[in-house]
Protein backbone atom coordinates (compact mmCIF):
# COMPACT_ATOMS: atom_id res chain seq x y z
CA UNK A 1 0.00 0.00 0.00
CA UNK A 2 2.84 2.02 -0.22
CA UNK A 3 1.31 3.98 -3.95
CA UNK A 4 -2.11 4.60 -1.95
CA UNK A 5 -0.46 5.85 0.90
CA UNK A 6 2.00 7.66 -0.99
CA UNK A 7 -0.29 9.28 -3.18
CA UNK A 8 -2.69 10.45 -0.31
CA UNK A 9 0.02 12.11 1.59
CA UNK A 10 1.84 13.98 -1.08
CA UNK A 11 -1.45 15.34 -3.08
CA UNK A 12 -4.20 15.14 -0.74
CA UNK A 13 -3.51 15.80 2.64
CA UNK A 14 -3.09 19.76 2.21
CA UNK A 15 -6.53 20.90 0.38
CA UNK A 16 -4.55 23.57 -0.98
CA UNK A 17 -1.97 21.04 -2.35
CA UNK A 18 -4.87 19.15 -3.46
CA UNK A 19 -6.77 21.61 -4.81
CA UNK A 20 -3.60 23.25 -6.79
CA UNK A 21 -2.98 19.59 -8.34
CA UNK A 22 -6.36 19.51 -9.66
CA UNK A 23 -5.95 22.95 -11.55
CA UNK A 24 -2.86 21.98 -12.66
CA UNK A 25 -3.93 18.64 -13.81
CA UNK A 26 -6.84 19.86 -15.92
CA UNK A 27 -4.64 22.42 -17.70
CA UNK A 28 -2.29 19.26 -18.40
CA UNK A 29 -4.87 17.37 -19.65
CA UNK A 30 -6.62 20.17 -21.85
CA UNK A 31 -3.32 20.36 -23.68
CA UNK A 32 -2.64 16.75 -23.84
CA UNK A 33 -6.21 16.19 -24.94
CA UNK A 34 -5.78 18.60 -27.66
CA UNK A 35 -2.95 17.12 -29.15
CA UNK A 36 -3.92 14.19 -28.80
CA UNK A 37 -7.23 14.47 -30.48
CA UNK A 38 -5.00 16.36 -33.29
CA UNK A 39 -3.07 13.62 -34.22
CA UNK A 40 -5.77 11.59 -34.54
CA UNK A 41 -7.79 13.45 -37.08
CA UNK A 42 -4.51 14.02 -38.92
CA UNK A 43 -3.89 10.76 -38.88
CA UNK A 44 -7.45 10.27 -40.18
CA UNK A 45 -7.29 12.36 -42.64
CA UNK A 46 -3.44 11.71 -43.49
CA UNK A 47 -3.05 12.73 -47.37
CA UNK A 48 -6.18 15.07 -47.57
CA UNK A 49 -4.79 18.23 -45.64
CA UNK A 50 -3.22 21.23 -47.76
CA UNK A 51 -0.16 20.32 -45.35
CA UNK A 52 0.14 16.83 -47.12
CA UNK A 53 -0.01 17.53 -50.55
CA UNK A 54 1.67 20.90 -50.16
CA UNK A 55 4.79 19.44 -52.01
CA UNK A 56 2.99 18.05 -54.76
CA UNK A 57 1.62 22.12 -56.15
CA UNK A 58 4.14 24.68 -54.70
CA UNK A 59 7.03 24.87 -56.23
CA UNK A 60 10.24 25.31 -55.25
CA UNK A 61 10.67 28.90 -55.13
CA UNK A 62 7.41 29.68 -53.37
CA UNK A 63 8.18 26.98 -50.71
CA UNK B 1 -93.91 -40.53 13.02
CA UNK B 2 -94.98 -43.78 11.81
CA UNK B 3 -92.32 -44.83 9.37
CA UNK B 4 -89.67 -43.17 11.47
CA UNK B 5 -90.92 -45.87 14.50
CA UNK B 6 -90.39 -48.63 11.45
CA UNK B 7 -86.60 -48.25 11.69
CA UNK B 8 -86.04 -47.66 14.97
CA UNK B 9 -84.18 -50.53 16.47
CA UNK B 10 -81.59 -51.72 19.10
CA UNK B 11 -78.39 -52.10 17.85
CA UNK B 12 -75.16 -53.38 19.82
CA UNK B 13 -71.81 -52.64 18.74
CA UNK B 14 -69.14 -54.56 18.89
CA UNK B 15 -66.49 -53.52 21.07
CA UNK B 16 -62.79 -52.01 20.28
CA UNK B 17 -60.75 -53.31 22.93
CA UNK B 18 -60.64 -56.66 24.71
CA UNK B 19 -62.27 -56.28 28.04
CA UNK B 20 -60.27 -57.74 31.43
CA UNK B 21 -62.00 -60.11 33.80
CA UNK B 22 -61.44 -57.12 36.12
CA UNK B 23 -63.64 -54.99 33.64
CA UNK B 24 -60.68 -52.93 32.86
CA UNK B 25 -59.59 -52.49 29.14
CA UNK B 26 -56.76 -54.11 28.14
CA UNK B 27 -54.08 -51.79 26.89
CA UNK B 28 -50.81 -54.01 26.88
CA UNK B 29 -48.90 -51.76 24.31
CA UNK B 30 -49.37 -48.63 26.34
CA UNK B 31 -46.18 -47.96 27.47
CA UNK B 32 -45.96 -45.20 30.40
CA UNK B 33 -41.95 -45.19 30.97
CA UNK B 34 -41.39 -43.80 27.04
CA UNK B 35 -38.69 -41.48 26.94
CA UNK B 36 -38.84 -37.96 24.71
CA UNK B 37 -35.90 -35.87 23.95
CA UNK B 38 -34.95 -33.09 26.57
CA UNK B 39 -34.93 -29.98 24.18
CA UNK B 40 -38.40 -31.42 22.62
CA UNK B 41 -36.78 -30.31 19.23
CA UNK B 42 -37.41 -33.76 17.44
CA UNK B 43 -40.55 -34.70 17.95
CA UNK B 44 -40.57 -37.71 20.18
CA UNK B 45 -38.13 -39.44 17.52
CA UNK B 46 -35.00 -39.23 20.11
CA UNK B 47 -33.90 -40.70 23.11
CA UNK B 48 -34.67 -39.41 26.67
CA UNK B 49 -37.14 -38.09 28.92
CA UNK B 50 -39.99 -35.94 27.02
CA UNK B 51 -39.32 -32.60 27.89
CA UNK B 52 -43.21 -31.75 29.42
CA UNK B 53 -42.87 -35.29 31.76
CA UNK B 54 -42.84 -34.42 35.61
CA UNK B 55 -39.72 -35.62 37.51
CA UNK B 56 -40.12 -39.26 38.63
CA UNK B 57 -40.56 -37.91 42.01
CA UNK B 58 -42.98 -35.81 41.56
CA UNK B 59 -45.71 -38.90 41.09
CA UNK B 60 -46.95 -40.68 38.05
CA UNK B 61 -48.80 -43.29 36.64
CA UNK B 62 -47.62 -46.95 37.84
CA UNK B 63 -49.01 -50.17 35.83
CA UNK B 64 -47.28 -52.47 37.83
CA UNK B 65 -50.74 -52.85 40.36
CA UNK B 66 -52.97 -55.87 38.80
CA UNK B 67 -55.80 -54.32 39.90
CA UNK B 68 -55.18 -51.49 37.33
CA UNK B 69 -53.80 -48.13 36.64
CA UNK B 70 -52.25 -46.43 40.00
CA UNK B 71 -51.59 -42.69 39.85
CA UNK B 72 -49.65 -40.70 42.82
CA UNK B 73 -48.72 -37.18 43.42
CA UNK B 74 -46.85 -36.09 45.84
CA UNK B 75 -47.74 -33.49 47.97
CA UNK B 76 -44.08 -32.42 49.26
CA UNK B 77 -41.79 -31.98 46.16
CA UNK B 78 -38.43 -33.21 47.32
CA UNK B 79 -35.90 -29.60 47.67
CA UNK B 80 -33.43 -28.62 44.89
CA UNK B 81 -30.00 -29.01 45.93
CA UNK B 82 -28.48 -27.10 43.67
CA UNK B 83 -26.91 -23.43 44.94
CA UNK B 84 -28.87 -20.33 44.09
CA UNK B 85 -26.21 -17.57 44.42
CA UNK B 86 -27.42 -14.25 45.13
CA UNK B 87 -24.95 -11.83 43.90
CA UNK B 88 -24.85 -7.51 42.72
CA UNK B 89 -22.53 -7.34 40.05
CA UNK B 90 -23.80 -7.13 36.44
CA UNK B 91 -24.01 -10.22 34.95
CA UNK B 92 -21.11 -10.69 31.74
CA UNK B 93 -23.27 -11.00 28.99
CA UNK B 94 -21.42 -11.64 25.30
CA UNK B 95 -23.10 -11.10 22.43
CA UNK B 96 -23.99 -13.61 20.61
CA UNK B 97 -26.66 -11.99 18.56
CA UNK B 98 -24.17 -9.68 16.20
CA UNK B 99 -23.28 -10.85 12.99
CA UNK B 100 -19.66 -11.27 11.95
CA UNK B 101 -19.22 -8.64 9.84
CA UNK B 102 -15.51 -9.66 8.97
CA UNK B 103 -16.22 -11.00 4.99
CA UNK B 104 -17.16 -7.17 4.51
CA UNK B 105 -14.65 -5.36 6.64
CA UNK B 106 -12.24 -3.12 4.02
CA UNK B 107 -9.36 -5.43 3.49
CA UNK B 108 -6.60 -1.92 3.66
CA UNK B 109 -8.52 1.12 4.93
CA UNK B 110 -5.52 3.44 3.20
CA UNK B 111 -6.25 2.27 -0.15
CA UNK B 112 -9.66 2.59 -0.23
CA UNK B 113 -9.20 6.31 1.55
CA UNK B 114 -6.94 6.68 -1.43
CA UNK B 115 -9.11 5.10 -4.32
CA UNK B 116 -12.16 7.53 -3.35
CA UNK B 117 -9.65 10.88 -3.27
CA UNK B 118 -8.08 9.96 -6.50
CA UNK B 119 -12.02 9.53 -7.82
CA UNK B 120 -12.50 13.08 -6.08
CA UNK B 121 -9.34 14.18 -7.62
CA UNK B 122 -10.06 13.15 -11.60
CA UNK B 123 -14.10 14.14 -11.41
CA UNK B 124 -12.29 18.01 -10.18
CA UNK B 125 -9.77 17.71 -13.16
CA UNK B 126 -12.57 16.80 -15.76
CA UNK B 127 -14.94 19.63 -14.53
CA UNK B 128 -12.19 21.60 -14.46
CA UNK B 129 -11.59 21.62 -17.79
CA UNK B 130 -14.81 21.49 -19.03
CA UNK B 131 -15.19 24.66 -17.67
CA UNK B 132 -11.92 26.07 -18.98
CA UNK B 133 -13.35 24.91 -22.31
CA UNK B 134 -16.54 26.79 -22.15
CA UNK B 135 -15.12 29.99 -21.02
CA UNK B 136 -12.51 29.87 -23.75
CA UNK B 137 -15.46 28.95 -25.85
CA UNK B 138 -17.44 32.16 -24.83
CA UNK B 139 -14.18 34.13 -24.79
CA UNK B 140 -13.14 33.28 -28.00
CA UNK B 141 -16.54 34.77 -29.74
CA UNK B 142 -14.88 38.02 -28.48
CA UNK B 143 -12.13 37.62 -30.48
CA UNK B 144 -11.22 39.96 -33.50
CA UNK B 145 -12.37 37.72 -36.99
CA UNK B 146 -9.90 36.83 -39.35
CA UNK B 147 -11.21 39.48 -41.95
CA UNK B 148 -10.76 41.67 -38.83
CA UNK B 149 -7.32 40.97 -38.42
CA UNK B 150 -6.42 41.16 -41.99
CA UNK B 151 -7.38 44.87 -42.59
CA UNK B 152 -5.65 45.83 -38.98
CA UNK B 153 -1.86 45.76 -40.19
CA UNK B 154 -0.01 47.75 -42.90
CA UNK B 155 2.93 47.21 -44.54
CA UNK B 156 5.50 49.95 -45.77
CA UNK B 157 8.37 49.76 -47.83
CA UNK B 158 10.61 52.39 -46.56
CA UNK B 159 13.10 52.31 -49.07
CA UNK B 160 10.63 54.07 -51.18
CA UNK B 161 10.69 57.04 -48.94
CA UNK B 162 13.17 59.71 -49.25
CA UNK B 163 15.02 61.60 -46.22
CA UNK B 164 12.91 64.72 -45.48
CA UNK B 165 9.76 63.15 -47.51
CA UNK B 166 6.08 62.59 -45.71
CA UNK B 167 4.10 59.79 -46.37
CA UNK B 168 0.47 59.60 -45.54
CA UNK B 169 -0.77 56.32 -45.17
CA UNK B 170 -4.24 54.76 -44.15
CA UNK B 171 -4.30 52.31 -41.24
CA UNK B 172 -7.87 51.67 -39.65
CA UNK B 173 -9.81 54.30 -41.27
CA UNK B 174 -7.14 56.73 -40.51
CA UNK B 175 -4.51 58.41 -42.00
CA UNK B 176 -1.06 57.72 -40.87
CA UNK B 177 2.08 60.07 -40.99
CA UNK B 178 5.09 58.46 -41.95
CA UNK B 179 8.25 61.08 -41.63
CA UNK B 180 12.18 60.30 -43.35
CA UNK B 181 13.92 63.02 -40.73
CA UNK B 182 17.12 64.48 -42.04
CA UNK B 183 19.90 64.51 -39.30
CA UNK B 184 19.46 67.95 -38.84
CA UNK B 185 15.71 67.31 -37.83
CA UNK B 186 16.45 64.80 -35.39
CA UNK B 187 18.72 66.90 -33.65
CA UNK B 188 16.17 69.99 -33.61
CA UNK B 189 13.70 67.06 -32.28
CA UNK B 190 15.88 66.26 -29.46
CA UNK B 191 17.39 69.53 -28.40
CA UNK B 192 13.58 71.06 -27.36
CA UNK B 193 13.45 71.57 -24.09
CA UNK B 194 10.17 69.23 -23.73
CA UNK B 195 9.67 69.47 -20.20
CA UNK B 196 8.07 72.42 -20.11
CA UNK B 197 5.43 71.90 -23.07
CA UNK B 198 1.74 70.98 -22.94
CA UNK B 199 2.03 67.72 -23.26
CA UNK B 200 5.96 66.83 -22.02
CA UNK B 201 7.15 63.83 -24.70
CA UNK B 202 10.90 63.07 -25.15
CA UNK B 203 11.69 62.53 -29.25
CA UNK B 204 12.87 58.83 -27.93
CA UNK B 205 9.87 58.18 -26.37
CA UNK B 206 7.97 59.05 -29.71
CA UNK B 207 10.36 57.18 -32.15
CA UNK B 208 11.54 53.81 -32.19
CA UNK B 209 14.13 54.96 -34.79
CA UNK B 210 15.16 58.88 -35.40
CA UNK B 211 15.15 58.52 -38.89
CA UNK B 212 11.26 57.29 -38.87
CA UNK B 213 8.64 59.25 -37.31
CA UNK B 214 5.27 57.56 -37.40
CA UNK B 215 1.94 59.14 -36.19
CA UNK B 216 -1.56 59.28 -36.78
CA UNK B 217 -2.57 62.01 -38.72
CA UNK B 218 -5.39 62.99 -36.42
CA UNK B 219 -5.23 66.24 -34.92
CA UNK B 220 -5.87 65.75 -31.15
CA UNK B 221 -8.42 68.99 -30.86
CA UNK B 222 -11.23 68.01 -32.79
CA UNK B 223 -9.89 65.54 -35.14
CA UNK B 224 -8.67 67.24 -38.56
CA UNK B 225 -6.26 65.88 -40.72
CA UNK B 226 -3.18 68.58 -40.02
CA UNK B 227 -0.56 69.41 -43.32
CA UNK B 228 2.83 68.26 -42.88
CA UNK B 229 5.75 70.62 -43.68
CA UNK B 230 3.95 73.63 -42.09
CA UNK B 231 3.39 75.59 -39.24
CA UNK B 232 5.80 77.70 -37.07
CA UNK B 233 8.02 75.06 -36.01
CA UNK B 234 8.32 73.15 -38.93
CA UNK B 235 6.53 70.41 -38.32
CA UNK B 236 2.52 69.83 -38.96
CA UNK B 237 -0.59 72.63 -38.97
CA UNK B 238 -3.99 71.85 -38.35
CA UNK B 239 -5.91 74.38 -40.89
CA UNK B 240 -8.91 74.41 -38.60
CA UNK B 241 -8.05 75.69 -35.70
CA UNK B 242 -4.82 76.37 -36.08
CA UNK B 243 -2.54 74.05 -34.02
CA UNK B 244 0.90 73.93 -34.65
CA UNK B 245 2.93 70.51 -33.88
CA UNK B 246 7.15 70.32 -34.48
CA UNK B 247 9.39 68.21 -36.25
CA UNK B 248 8.55 64.66 -33.68
CA UNK B 249 4.60 65.98 -33.78
CA UNK B 250 3.83 67.26 -30.27
CA UNK B 251 1.70 70.02 -29.78
CA UNK B 252 3.55 73.51 -29.50
CA UNK B 253 1.04 75.95 -30.15
CA UNK B 254 -3.23 76.50 -30.73
CA UNK B 255 -5.72 74.73 -28.88
CA UNK B 256 -4.21 71.08 -29.31
CA UNK B 257 -3.95 69.54 -25.57
CA UNK B 258 -2.22 66.20 -27.24
CA UNK B 259 0.57 65.31 -29.26
CA UNK B 260 -0.04 63.01 -32.02
CA UNK B 261 -0.69 59.74 -31.19
CA UNK B 262 1.63 57.08 -32.13
CA UNK B 263 0.72 53.79 -33.15
CA UNK B 264 1.81 50.61 -32.54
CA UNK B 265 4.52 49.79 -35.04
CA UNK B 266 7.38 47.79 -35.49
CA UNK B 267 10.46 47.44 -37.97
CA UNK B 268 11.43 44.28 -40.03
CA UNK B 269 15.10 45.29 -40.35
CA UNK B 270 15.72 42.31 -43.18
CA UNK B 271 13.20 43.30 -45.84
CA UNK B 272 13.02 47.28 -44.98
CA UNK B 273 9.62 47.26 -44.01
CA UNK B 274 7.42 49.21 -41.22
CA UNK B 275 4.67 47.14 -39.80
CA UNK B 276 2.16 49.48 -38.26
CA UNK B 277 -0.78 47.78 -36.09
Amino acid sequence: MGLANGFYNALVKRNSVFVTSIFVGAFTFGVGFDIGVSTFWDKYNKGKQWKDIRDKYATEAEA
Amino acid sequence: MASFAAVKKAVTLAPTVRTLPSGLPSAPLLNLAARGSSHGHDHGHGSGPRADKPARFTGGVSTGYTGGLISKTFQGALPTTHARLIHTSVAVKDAPQVPDFTPYQAASPDRNRAVSYFMIGTMGVLTASIAKSTVTGFLETMAASADVLAMAKVEVDLANIPEGKNVIIKWRGKPVFIRHRTAGEIEEARQTDWKHLRDPQSDEERTKKPEWLVMLGVCTHLGCVPIGEAGDYGGWFCPCHGSHYDISGRARKGPAPLNLEVPAHDFNEAEGKLVIG
